[in-house]
């Protein structure tokens, strides 16, 4: 099913629309937000400069750094009271990226979810488990209030507690999850080695897939471990544009069906800048149509993929992006959390215990990412007892579960023996194949 | 009390092949002799307890090598070669109440008595004990 008639606009009429709400929101930001207003005039682009869509090159692009710079509320267009909800997500370092909605913010959000759940084949007799952690950040409350608003019925389950997972499978009958897709490939094993055979005993039908990419190899293994009529898709969003409801996956996985008419997708070469033709992969920048209390021109995601403008067998006319290729900058998804180096850098200065050198290492057992931080001691005076080694492991752990909202691995090493380099350092190793 | 007490030199090592063979080949060069040696098994890391004969200097080079070196005192005690020797040691410090956080003994010590080396939570009050049980705590100067 189609949510609604947007999705099917002839490209003329979707670029009237968009042309409209693009012109609205350029004067709307330049007049409500100081910091882009600025970036604008030092361009030398006014609001009336924008004529045509092709004028949206003009505008200059925002960054995740101008979140961190204008730090919680400086990018927002609307006074306090205006707010219905605050989210947030990590930054780069450990001051969190905040996002507010207006109450029309989040109509419009969970009316682009719902798009996306109706894109994925949910409708409304569905009992959807929601397996993403609740909190702030915006998936779990992004998914619960798309799929409410489609009339399926939603279990707010949070993440993790696998047996409780199984129980409300079974006992409620969930036909829905959503989940990462690495956590939901770590659910449907424990299932099986609970000695449930998820085609027989459970009414699992549908998979809504996000927080990380799902690569095809993932997909495959999905349908072995949750069954052969198990179908499933994956979205994309980003706490900054809204949340989920930027682009989904239809039926016909061809790709994710952007939201043109609240999301405009432009493809660029991250080392220039420059907008690439389409079709070419490069960096995603999204400019957001519409918003109130977070508008946002050009901003760059750092997520490479390309744009895909052909018709769909599914009937939407909209432009599809590619499964995401990685990361135009050093960002990790870890169990569908955004982790920057910088944020474990600045965990790791605060503690005098240890030198200024660490290697993240980030491996999938059974399912799950584990990130393992190799840092190197150099304080004597924990050599009395391995209580202390120990101890200091356990505190780096805490300080890092504080920061990143994820549990690490701190891995000791002697001084000197972690590889230094000249010029760019090549602090990560990601083990992660094809996401299995 | 101080002198009766032996400095031991702690070193942080990771576990991998060669790790403290690296160490000990340090001190072969630098003709720094190996009295006694003591690592746990453990994960990811060790930390490789030794007496040597020249503290000062194997902390010194061990440091410029790039090791976390630490010098810790500990007291050594003699075992007379008799059944039941360590037993009445651990005995004597048990009933008087001081914790023994780990022990080893010498490699060398060409023909004299085995010596037990210990690190307690107050080693003072070990060698102390260990006087009154008629147990001799062997002194740094003899080693």
């Amino acid at each position: 099913m189609i949510w609604s008639k947007e999705e099917t606009l002839p490209r003329g009429q979707m670029e009237q629309l968009q042309l409209g709400k693009l012109k609205e929101s350029v004067r709307y930001i330049y007049d409500r937000v100081a910091p882009y207003r600025a970036k604008m005039d030092a361009a030398g682009v006014k609001p009336e400069d924008i004529r045509e869509l092709s004028d949206l090159q003009k505008l200059p692009y925002t960054v995740k750094a101008d979140f961190r710079d204008n730090y919680p509320m400086g990018m927002f267009a609307v006074a306090p009271g205006e707010l219905v909800r605050f989210h947030a997500s990590s930054g780069t370092t450990g001051k969190p990226t905040v996002v507010g909605y207006t109450r029309k913010d989040l109509d419009v959000w969970l009316d682009n979810v719902a798009r996306i759940a109706c894109m994925g084949g949910a409708s409304k007799d569905d009992i959807a488990q929601i397996s993403f952690g609740y909190g702030t950040f915006t998936g779990a409350l992004g998914l619960h209030g798309g799929l409410e608003r489609i009339g399926a019925s939603v279990i707010p389950m949070s993440s993790g507690n696998s047996k409780k997972q199984m129980l409300f499978m079974q006992d409620i009958g969930t036909t829905l999850l959503v989940a990462t897709p690495s956590y939901a490939l770590h659910l449907g094993e424990e299932v099986r080695e609970a000695g449930l055979d998820p085609e027989k005993d459970l009414k699992l039908r549908i998979g809504l897939f996000g927080g990380e990419g799902m690569t095809e190899p993932m997909r495959a293994e999905m349908q072995k471990i949750w069954g052969k009529g198990f179908f499933c898709t994956q979205n994309y969003g980003m706490s900054e544009l809204c949340g989920p409801g930027v682009s989904g996956e239809c039926e016909a996985l061809t790709g994710m069906h952007v939201n043109e008419d609240w999301f405009i997708p432009e493809i660029i070469d991250p080392a220039t800048g420059q907008v690439l033709p389409e079709g070419q992969s490069g960096e995603l920048v999204i400019t957001c149509l519409g918003k109130e209390a977070l508008p946002l021109m050009r901003y760059r995601t750092g997520d490479l993929t390309k744009l895909d403008y052909a018709p769909c067998p599914c009937g939407r006319t909209t432009v599809r992006m590619a499964n995401l290729f990685g990361r135009a900058d050093d960002m990790l998804v870890i169990r569908g959390v955004n982790v920057f180096p910088t944020q474990i850098e600045e965990v790791l200065l605060g503690v005098p215990e240890i030198g200024p050198h660490y290697h993240i290492t980030v491996e999938r057992i059974e399912y799950l990412d584990m990130m393992t931080i190799a840092v190197e001691l150099i304080d004597d005076r924990l050599l009395d007892s391995y209580g202390q080694l120990d101890e200091l492991e356990k505190r780096i752990q805490k300080r890092m579960h504080d920061v990143l909202g994820l549990a690490t691995k701190i891995k000791l090493v002697a001084p000197h023996s972690l590889q230094r380099f000249e010029g760019k350092a090549k602090r990560v190793t990601d083990l992660r194949k094809d996401g299995l | 009390m101080g002198e009766t007490m032996i400095s031991q030199v702690s070193i942080f090592v990771d576990n991998r092949p060669g790790s403290l063979w690296e160490v000990t080949q340090i001190l072969g060069e630098e003709g720094i002799n190996i009295r006694a040696v003591a690592a746990y098994d453990t994960p990811e890391f060790g930390i490789l307890r030794m007496v040597v004969d020249q503290v000062a200097s194997a902390k010194d080079v061990l440091t410029r090598r790039g090791f976390v070196v630490r010098i810790t005192e500990v007291v050594g005690a003699e075992l007379v070669d008799e059944k039941g020797s360590l037993g009445r040691m651990l005995e004597a410090l048990a009933k008087g109440g001081v914790n023994v956080n780990y022990i080893y003994s010498f490699v060398i010590r060409g023909g004299k008595a085995p010596v037990m080396v210990f690190h307690t939570d107050d080693n003072e009050k070990a060698c102390a004990i260990l006087g009154e049980a008629k147990i001799r705590v062997v002194e740094a100067g003899e080693l």
